[in-house]
């Protein structure tokens, strides 16, 4: 056999060498970007955005209810999986998921980047929402608040006025709770709806959740007086509020089954929209009686375990959250950016904005820790015992802080 | 077999005695400390008793209702086949699918139920928003799913009993159910005793309909053992815990379907 003969064991050989070259050599992985997001109509732009950011194919968007969402990222990331690349996490979670080393810090990528995407446009205190140790771990896509939807033609016809406080509130339910309209939608699904419900009555009417020292205070007569009110509220609530999420609010406010409540900001433009509400130009926009509910500055994070070419991920979210992207956004959420929030024209394209600037003065974000999630989970499951009488409030509320203390305790948050 | 079932096992002991949280960098050796503090949870108890309650009625149901059903198949003389297939259909579809079908169902306001009734003015309760109503609903929904199969297994039974001693009992003057009571359940007992097994086994560990119907609540009012579990592990990230739960349910499970077993025997002896 000459030696420029190719034998059969070399050609097979040299035939397993190519075929495992691609796999031997370090490259970035195949397959399109993985984005995972909560589902209401401003992620469905953005998400959207990001997907024309690139090529198509290049990347894949699900969205799903934001407490599968979380759990989805919680799970994947806390086992070093790489199957997920974006995950959208409001200011709670991001701290959360930051301090257990799940997110790319963008310390880099940001300054490399921050002129050509103009990133010093995000004011001071939403960088800093979206930091946790003084890195930054999210792009920041929307400023949330919960307002107070109420319906004016409801409001004038029974000749109620707007509520500005918690016992006016609870006054105008009873009055228009009639017939198969309820007198307030009441979003109180655990974990993330319910908590934003009592992140609202506990600072209206309580003095919060916990005290400087992170004891929690939400068992002490003020918080068991706002629970309490709260419970008396549900009377006013329509059926099935105990597992209602936005989404069932939203549509019961769409389709005539409440009269007023708490909801998004990223809710109103639906309000409006002919195809989803039966009482277009009807719904109207307050700041919530007696103020503290939630507000939140939402962004997309990139996981650490991501495979995909970090740099191409951070240019797409960040064509996504570019000045040109919020100014369309604009109609389904608060644009973080300066240029584009300092638009006068805003508030006359869309009507909800005035009651949106209203709401931010006096809303409260969620207590700046990154195990609130987890003490959303305990707590919100007693919360709902008083309020379905399975429990006493004051019980139930006490048996929620001492969990909570216990869990703390064991996340070294007492000395 | 050993590696597939005894590993997971044991790994699940060892981590069931460490303090770890998949968000914290290590993990702390803390003995039998996540037991105890189990053991000393009101919560704990809580869905033990919640499970206990949705385990045995669904069973009940299950067991009443299939044995109803399999002894009118037994006496069918004509397309037996055809019936047989129909009350077998829930049990062809996934249960979560079959669980999603029952939400719609019973959701409120635009609920296939509730539209219905609403047609007519008529209130009904808030299936899935009152606890009492919520626990019935988890109840008949794993009942729904789970019949067909107590139906089929106790309808391939009754195919063997021994029609002497049925003839000889009418003969007797017995009655339908005199027969039922001590001719046809003496016979069944090793299969009833087979099925009500399984099926409290399948039940204490049931997840997937409570986790789509009403994921536990309202409050804790349907959360079982196994959702308490899947909350420790999956949202708060308790595994030296939620492991630790493991281990007692398996333990709490084996230790009824043992009492269940030997008293059923022993009253039921085949004698």
């Amino acid at each position: 056999m000459s030696r420029n003969s190719i034998t059969r064991r070399s050609f097979v050989g040299a035939a397993a060498v190519a075929t495992l070259a691609p796999c031997i050599t370090p490259a970035k992985a195949a397959g399109p970007i993985r984005v995972i997001s909560h589902r209401q109509p401003a992620l469905e732009y953005y998400t959207d955005q990001m997907k024309k950011a690139l090529p198509e194919g290049q990347v894949s968007v699900e969205l799903m209810p934001i407490d599968k969402e979380v759990e989805l990222a919680s799970i994947t990331m806390s086992s070093r999986s790489d199957a997920i690349d974006v995950a959208y996490l409001n200011d709670t979670t991001m701290q959360k998921f930051a301090a257990s080393g799940w997110l790319e810090p963008l310390d880099d990528l940001w300054a490399k980047y921050k002129d050509e995407f103009k990133l010093d446009d995000f004011p001071k205190s939403v960088i800093e929402s979206i930091s946790y140790n003084g890195h930054i771990y999210s792009m920041p896509i929307l400023t949330n608040t919960e307002m107070f939807f109420y319906r004016e033609d409801l409001f004038k016809d029974n000749g109620v006025a707007l509520p500005k406080t918690m016992q006016d509130y609870m006054e105008a339910a009873k009055k228009l709770h009639q017939g198969r309209v309820s007198g307030t939608v009441m979003t109180l699904k655990p974990v993330d709806g319910c908590l934003n419900e009592a992140h609202w009555y506990l600072n209206a009417l309580g003095e919060g959740w916990f005290d400087k020292s992170w004891k929690p205070i939400f068992n002490q007569p003020a918080g068991v007086n706002a629970i309490s009110t709260m419970k008396q509220m549900t009377a006013f609530a329509p059926r099935g509020f105990t597992s209602a999420a936005n989404d069932e609010s939203t549509i019961n406010l769409q389709q005539g089954l409440a009269a007023m409540g708490l909801q998004w900001f990223t809710r109103a433009a639906s309000m409006d929209d002919e195809k989803k509400s039966r009482f277009v130009g009807k719904i109207n926009w307050i700041a919530p009686p007696g103020g503290g509910q939630r507000i939140a500055n939402d962004g997309f994070a990139i996981s650490k375990y991501s495979s995909k070419d970090k740099d191409a991920i951070f240019k797409m979210v960040a064509t996504a959250a570019s000045q040109e992207s919020m100014q369309r956004g604009a109609e389904f959420a608060m644009p973080p950016r300066l240029s584009v929030l300092g638009d006068p024209g805003l508030a006359k394209k869309y009507r909800w904005y005035p009651g949106a600037r209203a709401s931010l003065e006096v809303g409260k974000p969620f207590p700046s820790m990154p195990d609130f999630l987890d003490v959303g989970a305990i707590v919100t499951r007693y919360i709902l015992q008083a309020v379905t009488n399975e429990k006493e409030v004051k019980a139930a509320l006490d048996q929620a802080a001492q969990e909570t203390t216990e869990l703390l305790q064991t996340r070294g948050y007492y000395k | 077999m050993a590696v597939v079932l005894l590993w997971p096992l044991g790994y699940a002991v060892y981590l069931s005695t460490f303090d770890y949280h998949l968000g914290s960098p290590g993990m702390r050796f803390v003995g039998l400390a996540n037991y105890a503090q189990l053991l000393s949870e009101a919560r704990f108890w809580q869905s033990l008793w919640t499970t206990i309650g949705i385990a045995f009625g669904s069973v009940a149901v299950e067991f009443g209702l299939g044995f109803a059903l399999a002894l009118a198949l037994y006496r069918l003389t004509f397309s037996t086949r055809v019936f047989m297939i129909l009350l077998f259909l829930p049990h062809i579809i996934t249960p979560v699918v079959a669980t999603l079908f029952l939400k719609w169902i019973l959701t409120s306001n635009w609920g296939l139920i509730d539209a219905t009734l609403a047609t007519f003015n008529i209130n009904p309760p808030d299936w899935l928003g009152n606890p009492m109503w919520a626990r019935v609903c988890v109840v008949l929904a794993d009942a729904w799913i789970f019949t067909p199969f107590v139906m089929l297994v106790l309808y391939a039974a009754l195919q063997t009993l021994d029609q002497a001693q049925i003839e000889a009992a009418k003969i007797d003057g017995a009655g339908s159910w005199r027969i039922i009571r001590h001719v046809v359940l003496p016979s069944l007992v090793p299969v009833i005793v087979f099925t009500v097994s399984v099926r409290l086994m399948d039940v204490f560990r049931f997840f997937d309909t409570i986790y789509v119907l009403t994921g536990g609540g309202p409050g804790t009012a349907t959360e079982t053992i196994t959702m308490y579990t899947y909350q420790l592990g999956f949202q708060l990230l308790q595994v030296g815990k939620a492991s630790a739960l493991g281990i007692i349910t398996l333990v709490i499970v084996a230790a009824i379907i043992a009492t269940f077993s030997s008293v059923l025997q022993r009253g039921y002896g085949r004698n």
